[in-house]
């Protein structure tokens, strides 16, 4: 029986397939594949910067080897930055509501 | 209703605060903290290592400012990497296929 952290990883790799295999290279995600992805699974994150090249913008940031394609490598460090923003704000949720165990 | 990305982002926030809000500091994982976590949330990874220093190792790793805590930007790393040498697994499988 996986454990939720063991779960949390398989759904990234998962997460990440549904998307990458769609066209070209089935292991990385075009620009048009990580819009989908971006559209689909981190539209309230999107919604939120109210900026219409944010796609093009983390495209850019992501692709560190400038081959036009996102690796599963270049994605991870999407979901660990947006993470680590999600963590700050809880943290600070916990602080106000002094909601600690 | 959160999507499948949320849900795993969230299942690591939430993951990291079961144990670190155990015991001294609420936002950071000790070394006992952190020996449990692993223990309880990587069982097969710690065992396939066979390392009884491994966690200590790890430990030492993650802790890049060395206060003996690891908080969540350091612990995430270590669920990155892990995460980016299962895709590799799952690549090569798929290849084989």
């Amino acid at each position: 029986m996986p454990s939720d952290l063991e779960k949390a990883m398989e759904s990234l790799i998962m997460v990440f397939h549904r998307y990458a295999c769609r066209e070209g290279n089935s292991n990385t995600l075009s620009r048009r594949e990580l819009r989908e992805l971006m559209e689909n699974e981190l539209s309230n994150f999107l919604k939120s910067q109210k900026d219409p090249g944010i796609v093009d913008k983390i495209m850019k940031d992501l692709d560190t080897n400038r081959d036009g394609e996102v690796s599963f490598e270049e994605f991870v460090s999407l979901v660990v930055g947006l993470s680590i923003a999600c963590e700050q704000c809880y943290q600070v949720h916990l602080k106000k509501t002094g909601a600690q165990k | 209703m959160p999507s499948q990305l949320e849900g795993a982002m969230d299942a690591l926030i939430r993951v990291f605060h079961n144990y670190s809000g155990s015991e001294g500091d609420k936002f950071k994982l000790n070394k006992g903290e952190l020996k449990q976590l692993l223990h309880s949330e990587l069982t097969d990874f710690l065992t396939s290592q066979k390392d009884p220093m491994l966690v200590e190792k790890i430990m030492n790793d993650l802790d890049s400012n060395k206060d003996n805590e690891v908080d969540f930007n350091e612990f995430v790393v270590l669920v990155a990497a892990l995460t980016v040498a299962c895709n590799d697994f799952f690549q090569e499988m798929q290849k084989k296929k």
